[in-house]
């Protein structure tokens, strides 16, 4: 018995592990959504790096994730597209205008356009996918905020929409734009999805759709690939076939480019170093565009609920406008742009980032608050802040020493390099800062119910800045409980938001700048969000494309701020072959490697080692 | 489980169950199943409480982290969080999470908007495909490495193998992974890249038939190849110290005195013996094996349960970090519960207790 086992237990073992590889074969080979079309073997293929947020569904209803919306661009229309200058031009819509009361929008829609399924694409499909989501909580879900402006919308005939807004409301040309906006559906096909839209999964291909690609096929968490449509309104894709890949890290994304397996890495996605690295490396070309963010530090200013109610645990010597004023003087911007972003940003000044150059605003000279501690320090000396025998200056109205926390973002890797220079200007000014890492999830549970005193964060907007501005409003401010706000740092001044509402009902642009100026000029003066800097978006694409990036580049040779829908839309080949797989050797290798595998498994399993006696 | 000390084991033949009658052995043998199932269930029990609490107790907003950088406003905000059930009492979410739990209900994906059961067999594929070849790799590589080193225990092969072994045990796994990346996919000085870069398939090529699996194997050389060379010292450390273990019996002595061969001795003999803390181990790390490799998973973009559960850390979305945590510790409990019962099956020092 006993001299039985080993054998038994030998094969138990093998037996074990090469059903166990049989069983994971089948299942881990089986496609998980519609495969991808073969027809991605002939014609030119580009390869982009999918925004590594992923798709999180592919129901444009219900999507949050910039996976999803890169895609929603790529397969469905919007009323408008932006043009390189940041303004609404010509999509679905070829005009539009405006009642003299501001009212009511009309909208000339296209005619002759087909649904890639060949059904008419008319206005009803567009005032029926607006109307659903007016009126149907769950299609809500990702752009109901977008309408909720809209009194009613029509399609009198097929070729006009009209849409009645309950305000006069300025940004309606921006509401249904490719990615960011709103994609308009087909009615045809969504029509008996209505009543189970929370559980649509909108998989099976190829989608209908109607813009520059057809969605052919999706691989949970791995690719999307999409064909051409040859036939497109605004131009035909000068490839025939287009793949979304999921790299998990910046880095393999890198390396994915580097060997030749994907052709374009967006903006947004590769680091400082990485795009160092890249400069250097042949046959790939590296850009960069105007940054359409800003990272910032904030600082709570009292938080108070929407009924005045001081909330949470913020340290109330922070509430002191000089104090925060002191603390914006004590940062080194410069110094920032430079060690942490590797000189590829702009020093921050203005809320709204300068990649919509229409809404950019500058301190005037002597408004401007630079980098300079001396004054920083005569401004709490005069305030009262005496410093204590550690250096560390006291609060004179509770007499505690200035001990403040800052929290940042613990899988973000320019918070952890920003926020030891924070900590030592500030304590070069006599405040200690004790450093809170912590998961984003976490931050912004704390950021709500006010238990902060100051914060990393970071936000990129739209050529739209309605909602970012709207993030400092005093509407967005949470009840007495501390819940259901959305307000970026507790900031609420009635000037700013009179102007928010004004802003939104100027139909003169030139007005509407100088209000959203004013507006700016309030942020700044506040020291709330202390922008830090405007960190440029790189991008990094193989010399096989050309024609990916949209506009010419400024003085800086920074490029304008870019937008899916036009890079792959704009993307040409520079030579035959789109992007190359690797051929024969890596299949040769594959092969070779499962031999030597499944080969050393056998001698394990058979070796008889020769006898060797011993003793 | 400890394993059991070198008891001096009865010589070859041990009467194992000559004198008793069948039915009390059955007995015996229920009681031990009986008991242990109960242990298991009591566990499975313990582990739900426990996943719950910590998943809850992290300080989270879901709604804003999902929604971050969208326009959403308040009203929506508040709607989302009555959609998700945010606004019931603890409590309340804990009894539906039981509730849900034994009606084999895994619950509802926030961020991902589709039941966790789907999105969880959707990743259990790649996930089982990576982390079932390396662990069939390392465990054979292993073992086999570790009981001819014990035997030879000093000599320079030994003396390789196992520093060899401990050395890329204590590499980290990323970083480990970012080098094989580094020469294999992009290539270094005269070695051109020869292997995909991330991902499980090539989307230019068909995704059936043969050159489909000839693509996936291609696809899964680096990242198994990164785990197999992480993990299989334990499998050489552990054998190799059972086999030294083994090695001074008296019936080792026997063995020899019948005049067989070393490697008869060796293989016979006292690899069969030795073999039985490596069961264990293999046991628990086959219960392990679900919940993939964080790590290996995310630098080669390999789309399995592991990185699914990190992406759901980061919302965090808790129905399927509850779902994903129940399908993880059931399997963990599983597997011990197996490894006793194999244990008693292959050990009769075990059954004579």
């Amino acid at each position: 018995m006993v001299l039985r086992t080993p054998r038994r237990l030998r094969a138990a073992l093998a037996v074990a592990a090469v059903s166990g590889i049989l069983l994971a074969g089948p299942a881990g080979l089986t496609t998980s959504a519609g495969a991808a079309s073969p027809s991605t073997k002939s014609g030119t293929t580009l390869s982009v790096a999918m925004d590594s947020s992923g798709v999180d569904t592919l129901n444009p209803f219900l999507a949050y994730f910039n996976g999803s919306l890169d895609l929603f661009g790529a397969i469905y229309p919007s009323l408008t597209t932006i043009d390189q200058s940041g303004k609404p031009s010509p999509y679905l819509a070829t005009s539009w205008n405006v009642s003299p009361d501001h009212l009511t929008w009309t909208f000339k829609i296209r005619d002759g356009l087909k649904w890639s399924d060949g059904q008419p694409l008319t206005a009803e499909d567009a005032a029926w996918t607006f109307h659903l989501i007016m009126t149907d909580e769950i299609a809500g879900t990702a752009n109901g905020t977008l309408v909720s402006g809209f009194q009613s919308v029509t399609a009198p005939d097929p070729t006009t929409l009209v849409i009645r807004t309950k305000q006069p409301q300025s940004n309606l040309n921006y509401v249904s734009i490719p990615v960011e906006g709103i994609p308009i559906v087909p009615e045809h096909i969504w029509k008996s999805h209505v009543a189970d839209l929370k559980d649509y999964k909108n998989d099976s291909y190829p989608v209908v759709g109607y813009g520059p690609w057809t969605l052919t096929g999706y691989k949970t968490g791995q690719y999307a690939t999409l064909d051409a449509n040859k036939s497109f309104v605004l131009g035909a894709p000068k490839y025939d076939h287009l793949i979304e890949q999921l790299y998990k890290t910046s880095d393999s994304a890198v390396a994915a480019l580097r060997s030749g397996q994907l052709d374009y890495i967006p903006g947004g996605v590769i680091n400082s170093t990485e795009f160092k690295s890249l400069t250097h490396v042949t046959g790939v070309d590296t850009a960069q565009t105007v940054g359409n963010g800003w990272t910032g530090l904030e600082i709570n200013p009292g938080a108070k609920s929407r009924s005045g109610k001081p909330i949470g645990t913020g340290n109330p010597a922070l509430s002191d406008p000089r104090l925060r004023r002191a603390i914006a003087l004590s940062i080194d911007k410069q110094t920032l742009v430079k060690k942490v972003v590797d000189g590829y940003g702009t020093v921050g000044e203005g809320y709204l980032p300068p990649a919509w150059s229409q809404w950019v605003w500058k301190p005037s000279a002597g408004e401007r608050q630079g980098y300079d501690p001396a004054r920083a320090n005569q401004l709490l000396d005069k305030a009262g802040y005496k410093r204590g025998s550690d250096g560390i200056r006291i609060d004179p109205k509770t007499g505690k020493p200035l001990d403040l926390r800052l929290g940042i973002h613990s899988d973000d890797a320019t918070d952890a390099s920003i926020a030891p220079y924070l900590a030592g200007w500030l304590k070069a000014i006599g405040i200690k800062v004790k450093l809170e890492p912590m998961s984003m999830s976490a931050l912004n549970s704390d950021l709500g119910k006010g238990d902060w005193d100051m914060l990393m964060d970071a936000w990129t907007t739209g050529p739209d800045p309605t909602y970012l501005l709207g993030i400092q409003s005093c509407a967005t401010l949470p009840n007495d409980q501390g819940n259901g706000g959305n307000t970026d740092a507790f900031f609420c001044d009635p000037a700013y938001d009179k102007l928010q509402a004004r802003q939104q009902s100027l139909f003169d642009p030139a007005q509407r700048v100088k209000v959203v100026g004013q507006m700016q000029q309030i942020l700044y003066d506040a020291d709330v969000d202390v922008m830090l800097y405007n960190q440029t978006q790189k991008t990094a694409s193989s010399s096989k494309v050309t024609g990916e990036r949209v506009g010419k580049p400024d003085a800086q040779g920074f490029y304008p701020a870019q937008n899916s829908f036009w890079t792959y839309l704009k993307a040409t080949p520079v030579e035959h072959g789109g992007s190359s797989s690797s051929g024969g050797l890596g299949i040769g290798l594959g092969i070779a490697a499962a031999v030597i595998v499944v080969g050393a498994g056998a001698v394990v399993l058979r070796r008889r080692a020769g006898a060797d006696d011993r003793e | 489980m400890s394993s059991p000390d070198a008891v001096a084991e009865p010589a070859l033949e041990v009467p194992l169950s000559a004198p008793k009658p069948r039915r009390s052995l059955r007995t015996a043998w229920g009681g031990y199943l009986v008991g242990k199932l109960a242990a298991a269930v009591v566990s499975f029990a313990v582990t739900l409480v426990i996943g719950f609490v910590l998943f809850n107790v992290m300080p989270s907003d879901p709604v804003r982290t999902m929604t971050r950088g969208r326009p959403v406003s308040q009203a929506q905000l508040a709607q989302l969080r009555v959609q998700l059930g945010l606004d019931k009492p603890m409590w309340q979410r804990f009894l539906d999470f039981v509730n849900d739990t034994l009606h084999g209900r895994l619950g509802y994906s926030w961020e991902y908007r589709q039941s966790v059961a789907s999105l969880a067999m959707n990743r259990l594929g790649p996930t089982l495909l990576l982390m079932g070849t390396s662990f069939a790799i390392s465990v054979l590589l292993g073992l086999w490495l570790g009981q001819r080193s014990g035997w030879r225990a000093g000599s320079r092969f030994d003396r390789i193998t196992s520093s060899t072994a401990l050395t890329l045990w204590s590499v980290p796994t990323f970083w480990l992974g970012m080098i094989l990346l580094m020469v294999c996919s992009v290539g270094i000085g005269p070695i051109h890249g020869f292997l995909p870069v991330g991902g499980m398939s090539d989307p230019t090529l068909p995704q059936t038939g043969m050159t489909h699996y000839v693509d996936v194997a291609k696809h899964l050389v680096l990242p198994a190849l990164t785990m197999v060379l992480v993990v299989y010292a334990q499998y050489v450390t552990i054998m190799r110290s059972s086999i030294i273990e083994e090695k001074g019996s008296p019936y080792l002595l026997t063995a020899r005195a019948k005049g067989l061969t070393d490697d008869a001795v060796r293989r016979r003999h006292a690899l069969p013996n030795a073999l039985l803390p490596s069961v264990t181990m293999i046991f628990m790390h086959l219960g392990t094996l679900i919940s993939g490799a964080v790590t290996v998973e995310a630098v080669f973009s390999w789309p399995g349960l592991g990185d699914l559960t990190y992406e759901a850390l980061k919302i965090p979305d808790l129905p399927l970090l509850q779902g994903t945590f129940i399908v993880f510790s059931a399997s963990v409990i599983i597997m011990n519960l197996l490894a006793d019962l194999a244990y008693r099956f292959l050990d009769p020092r075990v059954r004579a207790q």
